[in-house]
């Protein structure tokens, strides 16, 4: 394409300014749309609903997108998450603990994860997406062996006939159903968690290492850099971010539900893609995997405010994918920096 | 090369307006797609005026935990034409079976600011602060099939009644096999409708003097499948009973599967289940089938009856922490053979009890019927 060479033409610009402000206009236009013809759906109480309703995704997207960074993809995510519902569960409810243990019990589960996806990707060198998806189907089943796939909640019957000696405690509840002024704490701990991860992948020394070793993993370790180590790490990350969103799904469920998090995994995906094509970065990032759970969450409860049924707003998520992808992928002038590594 | 792209930046643009532009035009069709199935009602006469809130503009919302299968497509398609029948706009949130969504759908509904809220199945942890929060905000909710008087005892409760659905059956398989018999049993515990069946079958087996021979059965996703093995192996140590209680029309489709591969001992034995479907009714109706009588309710008619349950309580004609239960009807072999009944509209037609419309009736309530 010579005349690229020669600068940048009119067409150029108005190609870039569609890439780089195409997606956040998509977001505002459908938002604003939904907003004059639904009343309910600009007020305070429905956003901050919808926030929450987004949270969950939001913070397993964080984590997939800092593996999407390092070139990987993390499929046992959902797992996690789902792992983190029945520690928590078990944890108050078998056992009898507090929530703070719980909590504790949960993060070093999703630390666990994290190692064992890195020690096979990083020492057993077996590829990101199929180290990570015999790691979903491990944890999937393994997490349901010690309630015998029952969910597991305050005052069940155990097998013996005896009643569950504890149950949820109230302060941990509050995770998903307490405030900080009128905001819900699960909100507050999505953008903590986005901020957190937005400084470390644009501010410090790991998160640029980070995009190096996923742009040319070859050319980071020729440079010095101990690419294991930082492969590794975007995995233990991503596994504690979705044992943090299990634990907001777990106190939003009041129990050990078998199937928590299972459908998790797909959204947190998607929005972690949607999220490259934001300012046309054409990378992962942060800001741009919120900005995709958000545009998810406006759809969706957009949608059903319009009487729309669930097929239809599945069928409304993908288009919102392709659409963005088309920005970053179709629209964009520069070279889309994330391929998943197989 | 450039140009293409522009042009595919326009074609996106285009179809993001033309998506849009679609969504407004399905919301003032009354006449969509969800509303025309097969199952389209007609409504009962209406004399008395409407009372408060539903002289204005009234709009309320169902929030389920799954909406997918048969059953429950037409549950809301019966809530759909019972909402429309008054002329009230229903919201549908559906968790597509996540609990955790069930909880994010019912607080968006508050957030809505809708009038009224159905909450359909469900963990009662998980729903109870939510249920809670709305009649705290006054807007009232009536629940299906959640126990959650408990920790939300101002809400109305209505179920199916299950109770009923296992007595009349098993009354009817008293009358045919008589007490003191040999009998097995297919069902699981933990489930809250399937329970509220095995209170009624312990009582009879008390009352009737039945030796329970075997107690089998397997939850699953393919229900059915799994335990026509499990009810197999326990007819081959036990061929001396002469009838099999299998509460759960899954449950009934594994027993009578079962029963073929055992032709030498199946001879006999008489099979009691519960609910009907279209294919339920084949399974009973076919020649030589071993399937004497099953309960039935019509989920379209519960649909529409919970949504009634709705509009009384809305308008103070029931009070908080009311109980509505649905009553199923008694569908036995020979009374779909003597009518010759091929499928649900067949069954409707014959039996119009199924469509409970007087349950939650007013004369202000033209209540749907299919």
């Amino acid at each position: 394409m010579p005349e690229q060479l020669s600068g940048p033409t009119a067409m150029n610009r108005v190609q870039d300014g569609v890439v780089k402000y195409g997606f956040i206009a998509v977001t505002v236009i459908l938002f604003t749309y939904f907003a004059l013809t639904e009343p309910a759906f600009a007020t305070s109480s429905s956003l901050f609903s919808m926030l929450k309703f987004t949270s969950v995704t939001a913070i397993l997207g964080l984590g997939v997108t800092f593996t999407m960074v390092v070139g990987g993809l993390d499929l046992s995510i959902g797992s996690t998450a789902g792992l983190a519902v029945q520690l928590a569960a078990m944890t108050m409810v078998f056992y009898n603990l507090t929530g703070v243990t719980a909590v504790v019990v949960v993060l070093i589960g999703g630390l666990a994860v994290g190692l064992l996806n890195a020690f096979l990707i990083v020492i057993c060198k077996i590829p990101d997406l199929l180290a990570t998806l015999g790691v979903m189907f491990v944890i999937q089943g393994a997490k349901l062996i010690p309630v015998s796939g029952q969910s597991v909640s305050s005052g069940m019957v155990l097998r013996d006939g005896s009643v569950a000696p504890g149950h949820f405690t109230e302060g941990f509840l509050k995770i998903d159903r307490g405030f900080v002024g009128p905001v819900p704490l699960p909100v507050v701990i999505m953008l903590a968690l986005v901020v957190l991860s937005w400084f470390v992948l644009s501010r410090t020394t790991w998160g640029r290492l980070m995009y190096a070793i996923g742009a040319n993993p070859e050319a980071a370790r020729l440079a010095g850099v101990r690419v294991g180590v930082y492969h590794g790490l975007a995995y233990v990350i991503s596994g504690v971010f979705a044992s943090v969103g299990g634990l907001i799904l777990v106190s939003r469920i009041g129990q050990g539900d078998v199937n928590a998090g299972s459908s998790s995994l797909l959204e947190a995906v998607a929005v972690a893609l949607v999220g490259t094509s934001v300012l046309g970065l054409g990378k992962p990032n942060a800001w741009g995997t919120l900005l995709g759970a958000l545009l998810v969450g406006i759809v969706l409860t957009g949608l059903t405010m319009k009487g729309f049924q669930y097929y239809h707003q599945d069928t409304a998520k993908g288009l919102v994918l392709i659409v963005a992808l088309l920005f970053s992928f179709t629209l964009s002038r520069r070279k889309v920096r994330y391929t998943p590594a197989t | 090369m450039r140009n293409s792209k522009v042009l595919m930046a326009a074609i996106t643009g285009a179809s993001l307006l033309a998506l849009a532009a679609c969504s407004q035009g399905t919301t003032t069709d009354p006449t969509s797609a969800e509303s025309s199935t097969s199952d389209a009602g007609s409504t009962t006469e209406v004399t008395g005026d409407a009372p408060a809130p539903f002289d204005g503009d009234v709009r309320i919302a169902i929030v389920q935990q799954s909406g997918q299968g048969d059953y429950f497509q037409q549950y809301l398609n019966g809530t759909r034409q019972q909402a429309e029948a008054l002329g009230v706009e229903l919201d549908v949130y559906d968790a597509q079976g996540d609990n955790a969504t069930q909880a994010s759908q019912l607080d968006q509904a508050i957030a809505s600011g809708v009038d009224g809220i159905v909450v359909r199945h469900g963990y009662p942890d998980t729903l109870c602060p939510g249920v809670n929060a709305a009649i705290e905000k006054g807007i009232p909710v009536v629940i299906y099939d959640v126990e959650i008087q408990t920790c939300a005892p101002d809400a109305v409760q209505t179920q199916q009644s299950d109770a009923d659905m296992a007595g009349l059956v098993l009354d009817q398989m008293l009358k045919d096999i008589g007490s003191d018999q040999k009998v097995g049993y297919v069902n699981v515990a933990g489930i809250a409708p399937l329970d509220r069946r095995d209170v009624v079958w312990r009582a009879a087996l008390d009352a009737n003097g039945w030796e329970q021979m075997f107690y089998t059965g397997s939850f699953t996703n393919s229900t059915a499948t799994d335990t026509a093995p499990m009810v197999s192996s326990a007819l081959k140590s036990n061929p001396d009973v002469v009838a099999i209680y299998a509460p759960y029309d899954e449950f009934t489709k594994g027993t009578l599967s079962a029963l073929e591969q055992n032709p030498d001992i199946a001879d006999g034995i008489k099979v009691y289940g519960a609910d009907i479907s279209a294919a339920d009714i084949e399974l009973m109706a076919a020649e030589g089938s071993q399937w004497v009588a099953t309960g039935a309710t019509d989920p379209n008619a519960i649909g529409a009856a919970v949504t009634r349950t709705l509009f009384l309580h809305m308008a103070g004609e029931l009070p908080n922490g009311a109980t509505v239960d649905f009553p199923p009807i008694l569908v036995t072999q020979d009374f779909l053979r003597e009518n010759n009944i091929k499928n649900m509209d067949d069954l409707r037609a014959a039996e119009p009890a199924l469509n409970i419309s007087d349950v939650s009736g007013a004369d202000w309530i033209p209540a749907v019927t299919f």
